[in-house]
């Protein structure tokens, strides 16, 4: 039997003063594409640092296809393509010229998936770094993340930066590369990034994994405010909005309607039926408020499960 | 107020680090003075004397000695003028990282999207490095009287004070061309020409006392107007006009570089060649030389490096020349001839080429170990080290590359300034052992691997403050030779001092000992900084 592309156990980095992740067991399948979700501070980058054995868990273990992360972390490295949250400065140095650079490093990258994801997120590896926008040096780290055909993709908050367009070419990426065989443990701090691309979500919470969950689950909590207008001409369906599973703090002034719908939109939709909807603006409301809806604040991380 | 204190904040490590070290170059000279000169008058005559001898060598880098005889002249002299080569480097890395430093990282995008002006948010800078300097020259100017007082001696205060704001000035004025010469070029560029400037600005003034037809020049130099003055010296004078002049070009050439940010795109240089738009490329680079190991590091540093190169090297020429034209004077005094026939058995060039030579490259080398270990240490907190470590490389691996770089460009700049130096001999018709003088150059490279290694491992421990510190540890290796023997401190803690290690190999061949213990260092360091990187996190 294979071994699990991620397997940590028990695995704790502890900062103090109730900082850092603690007693982390995960498992990620090859071939899967696990979405690692939590608000900023809430741990996802120490995980991955552990992962990449940049920095030393205080107690337990983890494991990338069976090699130990501290001890085999050259080993884990020829499987791995990571890609840090913020890239580091290479001043003067040329897009191409940190490619090759780190490409060197790594015994080498493959020319023709450099210049196919450069083509596709149109960066321009002529150009100094320094020069680069904040998205453009985010396309240089999935470069340089996926240039060498990695097993196993680590990529952290990956999107941040880049505008929708390419945020779409990034996620068509991710699915290609999932079916070529590859695995990606991908962080973010926004439910429907994750929903995209990802068979399963974890989900951290003040350096707690509080939950595991199936796409279809995620779907179960994510939590949107909707401001919906109707036609003049037609009955606001108030009463069946309020029935509709789900669907809360309802408001309703002359021919408009807001309210909070958790989970699918399925049954406000059917409530709808009928009405002539003029404009509909449906906001995602960040995963600190899933948090506080679904769970009170002085609640156990625990009690997630 | 606000912007101050940030600018305050950002360099509170310069403003502590160079008030310590203003502070110990005071105190330690004042208080070596009782140690060394004796305490009757006819003592300290003798010993002045003696001294102004070995004064009358240094007026290539130092200004001339007055009243070496008293605590005033000699640290006037001993202190108060290599503070203000100090006080220069400390104004260069300062305007340096405030003009485009802190613009790379995205500081002074941050502070003007604020709705601070540029000229505000220039100003404050300016105000905070002044407020900064004046800070480390009273502290310079505290050592002293503490010195003095450790001598049971009395001092007023008021001289005390003038040097402070005649070395703060000095530094102020350093600071605002840096500023302003940062505005011109792209970053990769800026600095290196504004430390070339500073470098020609003083070598001008330092000159000027050797080649007469430099003199007609000097007013250019800020140097020049640093030394019409020496306060603390008995009978010198703090020239008023002079100081004015020091702050007159502080707040032109700041005025100016304000109008220059004004001018110019964030990120952008004001001057720069417009480069035609070619074709987008989608391709990395296919050059060979990234794939391998030192080889890349090195070409990443390669304009680093030849600047480091020809300027030593260039430096290094202009040193022979100087020793041609001291020294032929002197021999030419038959009374001194004899005596140095006697005491350094005719081999005079030699000697006087090691000391002033080898003595000034022996610091540029521990400079350029400096600005490599800073580079690691840069690399470490902007997160570049973080993203190496994501490839299949161990921490140990990188080290040793680190290393092998730094190693390699010393012993570049250590073999292209020697063959320099060597050509240079001969055109000077300077009878000099090529041989002694191949081992004093290669010497140069251990040399500085003992402040890469002691570097290595603060970069392993405490990378945020490792350049400070290793500042520190540079300064205090160069206190040790100066008065290690003063204080009379134990041989062994002598020889951890670099600069004693490195001993005189041009006149008295390599010293073997000392080779074996700069290497027994540099291992030891590494080792160790392998050891601590292995045990540390990085990037948390």
């Amino acid at each position: 039997m294979a071994a699990p592309a991620i397997r940590t156990s028990k695995l704790t980095k502890d900062y103090g003063l109730g900082h850092g992740l603690f007693d982390l067991d995960l498992e990620v399948s090859p071939q899967e594409v696990f979405g690692y979700l939590g608000p900023n501070g809430s741990g996802k980058s120490t995980t991955i640092r552990c992962l990449m054995g940049t920095i030393r868990p205080t107690l337990g273990t983890a494991y990338i296809f069976g090699l130990d992360c501290q001890r085999d972390s050259v080993a884990v490295k020829h499987k791995v393509g990571y890609m840090p949250g913020d890239m580091p400065q290479f001043g003067s140095l040329r897009g191409k010229e940190v490619v090759a650079y780190l490409g060197g490093m790594r015994g080498g990258a493959d020319p023709k998936i450099v210049r196919n994801i450069a083509e596709r997120f149109d960066l321009d590896l002529g150009r100094r770094f320094r020069e680069y926008s904040s998205g453009n040096k985010k396309k240089l780290g999935i470069v340089l993340a996926f240039m060498h055909r990695p097993e196993l993709l680590i990529l952290d908050e990956p999107t941040g930066g880049l505008d929708p367009l390419n945020q779409q070419e990034f996620y068509k990426l991710l699915r290609e590369t999932r079916d070529a065989g590859a695995t990606t443990f991908l962080s973010s701090h926004i439910l429907s990034e994750v929903e995209h691309v990802c068979d399963r979500v974890g989900i951290i919470r003040s350096g707690r994994l509080v939950k595991v969950a199936e796409l279809d689950e995620i779907h179960r909590i994510r939590l949107h405010r909707l401001e919906i207008e109707f036609a003049p001409s037609t009955e606001v369906p108030e009463a069946a909005i309020r029935a509709a599973a789900g669907v809360e703090d309802v408001v309703t002034a002359d021919q408009s309607v807001t309210c909070t719908v958790k989970g699918t939109f399925d049954p406000l939709l059917r409530a709808l039926n009928g009405a002539t909807v003029t404009n509909l603006v449906s906001h995602e409301r960040s995963l600190e408020e899933i948090f506080l809806t679904y769970y009170r604040p002085d609640e156990p991380a625990d009690s997630m499960r | 107020m606000t912007a101050i204190r940030l600018a305050l904040r950002l360099g509170r490590w310069g403003l502590v680090g160079f008030s310590g070290v203003a502070f110990i170059a005071t105190f330690i000279n004042a208080a070596g003075f009782y140690a060394i000169a004796g305490h009757t008058q006819a003592e300290r005559e003798a010993f002045a004397r003696s001294f102004a001898q070995i004064a009358s060598q240094l007026t290539v880098l130092l200004p001339p000695a007055t009243r070496l005889d008293t605590v005033g002249g000699y640290v006037q002299y001993r202190a108060y003028g290599s503070l203000a080569i100090v006080f220069a480097i400390w104004a260069l890395t300062s305007a340096g990282g405030a003009a485009r430093g802190d613009e790379e990282r995205g500081i002074v995008e941050m502070v003007l999207a604020t709705g601070l002006s540029r000229a505000r948010a220039t100003a404050a800078r300016i105000v905070a490095f002044a407020f900064a300097c004046f800070i480390a020259a009273l502290a310079a100017s505290l050592g002293f009287i503490l010195g003095v007082i450790s001598g049971n001696e009395t001092f007023s205060i008021a001289p005390s004070i003038e040097a402070a704001v005649l070395l703060a000035a000095l530094a102020m004025s350093c600071y605002s061309l840096v500023l302003l010469i940062s505005q011109l070029l792209a970053p990769r560029f800026a600095m290196g020409l504004a430390g070339a400037v500073l470098l020609g600005l003083f070598l001008l003034n330092s000159l000027s006392r050797t080649f007469d037809s430099l003199a007609t020049l000097r007013w250019l130099s800020p140097f020049r107007y640093y030394e019409l003055s020496q306060p603390v010296s008995p009978g010198g004078t703090f020239d008023v006009q002079a100081t004015l002049v020091l702050i007159g070009i502080a707040v032109v050439a700041g005025a100016t570089a304000t109008l220059a940010f004004t001018l110019r795109d964030l990120g952008a240089a004001l001057f720069a060649l417009r480069t035609a738009a070619g074709p987008p490329t989608y391709e990395g680079s296919s050059a060979l030389i990234w794939r391998i190991p030192v080889i890349r590091g090195l070409y990443d540093r390669r304009v680093g490096l030849t600047l480091w190169a020809v300027g030593v090297s260039a430096i290094g020429i202009l040193f022979v020349i100087l020793t041609k034209a001291i020294v032929q004077p002197l021999l030419a005094i038959p009374g001194l001839a004899q005596y140095f026939a006697v005491f350094v058995h005719g081999a005079i060039y030699p000697s006087f080429l090691s000391y002033i030579w080898f003595g000034f490259a022996q610091l540029l080398l521990a400079g350029f170990a400096i600005t490599q270990v800073a580079r690691w240490s840069a690399e470490d907190t902007d997160g570049r080290l973080e993203l190496i470590l994501g490839n299949p490389v161990s921490r140990t691996q990188v080290l040793i590359e680190r290393a092998t770089v730094l190693a390699v460009g010393a012993l570049i700049i250590a073999v292209v300034s020697g063959i320099a130096v060597g050509i240079e001999t001969r055109n000077q018709a300077i009878d000099i052992d090529g041989l002694r003088l191949a081992e004093a150059s290669l010497l140069l490279v251990p040399f500085s691997l003992v402040f890469a290694a002691v570097g290595a491992l603060l970069a392993a421990r405490l990378p945020r403050a490792t350049v400070g510190i290793l500042g520190v540890v540079t300064f205090g290796s160069y206190l040790m030779l100066q008065f290690g023997p003063i204080f009379k401190l134990p041989e062994w803690v002598q020889d951890l001092s670099a600069f004693k290690l490195y001993g005189q190999p041009l006149t008295n061949g390599v010293d073997w000992s000392g080779l074996v213990i700069m290497l027994a260092i540099v291992t030891a360091g590494f080792v160790a900084s392998a050891v601590a990187m292995k045990r540390r996190d990085v990037g948390a």
